[in-house]
């Protein structure tokens, strides 16, 4: 299963997206386009989906339907989330629309959930009419009304996201009570909550996938210390035979960071959402990224959405204009469109330039130029 | 919006105010990886042009006698919507050529300012020989590289150079003491009206 469509009103800082999703997508623009917001809303699906979650934590985790809003709207209309689930049979269709009560209270305007071109339930219903309380919960997010659609719910709730930042797994005290937390807090108790057999199996792969960056690394491990937290081990090639053992706080940024995303990437099937995996790693291992992704698609039928400004990442000759998401601001919100459908873009790759050449330059941002007057 | 590819940097300012001469402005900039990039895919930006106006520009430097045999060499077929404009021998030529105005922004006597900036061989050199002379330190700290560094130009070179194109320049005064660039202003005038 994987997002085949994906369609956005009035979210954040998009006042109208409407694209097609391939199994990986490369989301392209300058700083502050809003790569993250569109990633973020496959987390606020996975959010109201999560058993944990539910609609009303979601909106209150981006504090309230206010901020979520975009602020290119005009009064205030519905916000908007549409997704397309591909399956091997007919495709799945969720989709809901919020906004707030004169209590500022988040409530659902309509829900939506459509199987192949059956209607699977529409809401409001009559029930909701009678009782308007209901629309603060989704139906996907409770397990009587879901029942018919469950496999979406599931699909939804193991959505992953993640964008470590090797200060917080080597200092996990600063996230203390964090779950599944996306920067990387609690990444090292993630690692041990998963079974030994698994584990093991898992670090020796990625430990022979981080020796092509790090050739020193000949071994890696997760061990717990006296206190019982967990620590990961690496045992680096060394003049003093005895002396090579390191732990995660000794590592480097990007050994951490490469680390973080093979696990991830190891780590199930659901669709994967991935910001700027390129930091802190050398150019020539980020021109790899991208085929890992491919194999893991291949192999896994795993979906890869990420967020790149790199153009090692986008040099690789597989990736096609239909993978690559062009996000470009404008006074009416960001918008975005698929490489393919854009003429200029299309001129170039047809003339045999690569998408790196062509895609970067097209998203830098217009001004750019102010910056080498910066300082005066 | 005009899309271009350019050789570097200092380009862009320099497209942005000639395109402003006629009244268009400029659009994605591409390239901007050095001539060696520039010339190994110019074919293809050309190819591009079947389709809708570019602009480019690239440095005559010392690869070719005169400009029109390094286009002729690079782009055989040069399509008619592709404006593809080659200042003689560099960028700096150009910005040299309004001499008034340069030798006020470096703060130095405009009797420095070489009269003729296409007989240059290495006009960025003369660029940053005149700063060299400027009676402001901050603009000698900026464009001069500091001795025995193995850069060709100072820290805040580039810097400098756009703020005196965006800023200062005036294309059509320049046009008078650099021939390529009379050229150029000429053939952007018959290609915008096209």
């Amino acid at each position: 299963m994987h997002f085949s469509h994906l369609r956005l009103e009035n979210w954040r800082n998009f006042l109208s997206v409407d694209i097609g999703l391939q199994k990986r997508a490369f989301l392209v623009g300058p700083n502050a386009s809003g790569k993250s917001n569109l990633l973020d809303s496959f987390r606020f699906l996975r959010e109201i989906a999560d058993p944990q979650g539910g609609f009303q934590r979601a909106v209150a985790s981006r504090k309230g339907v206010s901020q979520i809003r975009s602020l290119h709207a005009r009064r205030y209309p519905n916000v908007v989330i549409d997704v397309v689930i591909a399956t091997d049979a007919a495709p799945w269709n969720y989709r809901v629309e919020f906004t707030q009560d004169n209590q500022r209270r988040p409530t659902i305007a309509r829900e939506l959930v459509r199987h192949g071109r059956s209607i699977v339930f529409e809401r409001p219903d009559d029930d909701d009419k009678k009782d308007p309380s209901r629309l603060t919960q989704t139906y996907l997010e409770q397990v009587n009304a879901n029942r018919n659609f469950r496999i979406v719910n599931d699909f939804l709730a193991q959505v992953r996201y993640l964008h470590l930042v090797p200060q917080l797994v080597r200092d996990p005290d600063r996230s203390v009570g964090r779950i599944k937390d996306p920067f990387g807090g609690d990444f090292l108790e993630q690692l041990a909550r998963t079974p030994k057999g698994t584990l093991d199996s898992r670090l020796r792969r990625i430990k022979d996938a981080l020796r092509v960056a790090v050739p020193q690394l000949k071994e890696l491990i997760l061990d717990r210390d006296v206190r019982g937290v967990p620590h990961l081990k690496g045992l680096y090639e060394h003049w003093r035979p005895k002396a090579g053992w390191q732990t995660e706080d000794q590592f480097s940024d990007g050994t951490l960071r490469l680390l973080g995303l093979l696990w991830v990437l190891l780590d199930g099937n659901a669709p994967l959402l991935l910001e700027e995996p390129e930091l802190s790693l050398h150019t020539g291992v980020v021109r790899h990224i991208p085929r890992m992704i491919a194999r893991l698609g291949r192999k896994a039928g795993r979906q890869v959405l990420l967020s790149t400004h790199s153009p090692d990442l986008l040099s690789d000759e597989g990736i096609a204009s239909e993978e690559v998401l062009l996000l470009e601001p404008s006074k009416e919100g960001t918008t975005v469109s698929v490489a393919k459908y854009d003429k200029e873009v299309r001129s170039l790759l047809d003339s045999g330039l690569s998408i790196a050449d062509t895609v970067i330059p097209r998203t830098a941002p217009k001004r750019v130029l102010q910056l080498s007057l910066f300082g005066e | 919006m005009i899309p271009a590819v350019l050789e570097g940097d200092l380009d862009i300012p320099l497209a942005k105010r000639l395109l402003a001469l006629v009244h268009l402005e400029l659009g994605t900039i591409y390239g901007r990886s050095g001539k060696g990039w520039l010339d190994q895919n110019l074919a293809r930006y050309n190819a591009a042009a079947r389709h809708a106006r570019w602009f480019g520009m690239r440095d005559l430097d010392s690869d070719a006698p005169c400009a029109s045999e390094l286009v002729q060499s690079l782009l055989p077929h040069r399509a008619d919507a592709f404006c593809f404009r080659v200042p003689v021998r560099a960028a700096e030529a150009w910005l040299l050529a309004d001499r008034e105005r340069i030798a006020e922004f470096l703060r130095v006597a405009p009797s420095l300012v070489p009269t003729q900036p296409e007989l240059l061989a290495d006009p960025k050199l003369g660029m940053v020989n005149l700063a060299r002379r400027s009676r402001n330190r901050a603009i000698q700290l900026d464009m001069v590289p500091a001795p025995r560094t193995t850069a060709r130009v100072g820290p805040g070179y580039t810097g400098r150079i756009v703020e005196f194109t965006l800023n200062h320049w005036r294309p059509r005064v320049a046009a008078h003491a650099s021939l390529s660039l009379a050229r150029c202003i000429a053939a952007l005038e018959r290609w915008a009206d096209d």
